[in-house]
């Protein structure tokens, strides 16, 4: 059990059936769980603010949805959760694979994931960083974040950190 | 065709469907044409209409679930057309108007007005059951049969401007979701 199966369990236990997301190789350690397990409906999108218009749909539909993104592709997502899924109170968590970060090779990556959690906090969302790669430590923080989300009804989002990634060297 | 008439059309054909409605026009000719509980009025995320179409459509399969949009809205996001052909919800419905204005912000045209094919844009996408219709009775028997039929179904319909048919819902974004939710139990 690593971190990645802590991330699935938890999704599990809270009841998110449906997981939008536009792949990238961090992410991927749980999306490629999620889509051999038959407990989740895998929507792959071709933007990251469409997934967040699912997700948000998915909630109006009374399931739970989360979302899965790249921190560049996270800037795609801004005004969907500012004019749509955080005024509406659609929630759902945001799991966000953080590049730029310690071990980054390329500079494109850095702007975007600098901004990933002030850019959440700055819309009104909490941004919790996974830093410990512990499944015991992943466990708590992502099944917090999601009964907090359910709960108050306000999109949260879960960073993925180098210490769980490893960074992205060439 | 006129877009309220078409919109009249369509409620009065709906049971318990749900109806997502693009931000602006479209509000405001769903909710002329009869508010209910299972209306959703989209107030922001332009271009994500079908987005939440699709969520809704993925959470309430056995609820036929329709989208109403805009040429404006989906030129920003051609690419869920993609991901509604991948998914390709049987119990979807998507109806884009298409005035080929950007009504909203002063009438300027859009690329439908002079280049763009939205129904080739769909068919290119994927989406096998598509229509691009111009008069009401075209659309009324394109509706008839979508309504009828597995989806998902995309129909183009051509519409001329004539200014909204009446006012903004008058509710809060989050009282239209505690509302919707609620319509979605039963």
């Amino acid at each position: 059990m690593d971190w990645s199966d802590a991330v699935v369990e938890a999704l599990r236990r809270h009841d998110v059936r449906v997981v939008a997301y536009v792949p990238d190789t961090i992410t991927w350690r749980v999306l490629g769980k999620l889509e051999k397990d038959p407990a989740f409906h895998l929507v792959p999108c071709t933007r990251e603010d469409d997934a967040i218009g699912v997700a948000s749909g998915v909630y109006l539909g009374r399931g739970r949805a989360a979302v899965f993104v790249q921190s560049s592709g996270f800037g795609n997502c801004i005004n969907a959760l500012g004019s749509l899924a955080i005024p509406c109170r659609t929630p759902f968590p945001v799991f966000v694979g953080i590049r730029g970060d310690l071990w980054e090779f390329n500079i494109v990556q850095v702007p975007v994931g600098r901004g990933v959690a002030p850019i959440m906090q700055v819309l009104g969302m909490s941004a919790y960083s996974l830093d410990d790669p512990s499944p015991e430590a992943v466990s708590f923080a992502v099944e917090g974040a999601l009964y907090t989300t359910f709960n108050t009804r306000i999109p949260v989002g879960l960073l993925i950190g180098p210490r769980l990634s490893g960074g992205k060297r060439i | 065709m006129n877009r309220f008439d078409a919109i009249r059309f369509l409620v009065q054909h709906l049971g318990s469907d749900a109806v997502v409605a693009n931000l602006g026009t479209n509000d405001c000719d769903l909710n002329a044409a009869g508010d209910r509980p299972e209306n959703f009025y989209m107030w922001g995320g332009m271009g994500l209409t079908a987005s939440v179409g699709l969520g809704i459509a993925l959470a309430q399969p056995s609820r036929r679930v329709v989208v109403l949009d805009g040429d404006g809205s989906i030129l920003m996001n051609m690419g869920v057309l993609a991901t509604l052909a991948d998914q390709a919800p049987r119990n979807l419905l998507y109806v884009v108007f298409d005035n080929e204005l950007w009504a909203e912000t002063g009438r300027q045209p859009t690329h439908t007005a002079r280049v763009t094919d939205l129904a080739a844009v769909a068919r290119g996408a994927g989406l096998r059951q598509v229509a691009l219709v111009r008069e009401l009775e075209e659309f009324q028997r394109v509706v008839q049969r979508a309504l009828a039929e597995e989806g998902p179904w995309c129909i183009v319909a051509k519409v001329e401007e004539t200014g909204k048919a009446g006012p903004l819902p008058s509710l809060t974004p989050d009282g239209n979701v505690l509302r919707f939710v609620e319509a979605m139990r039963s």
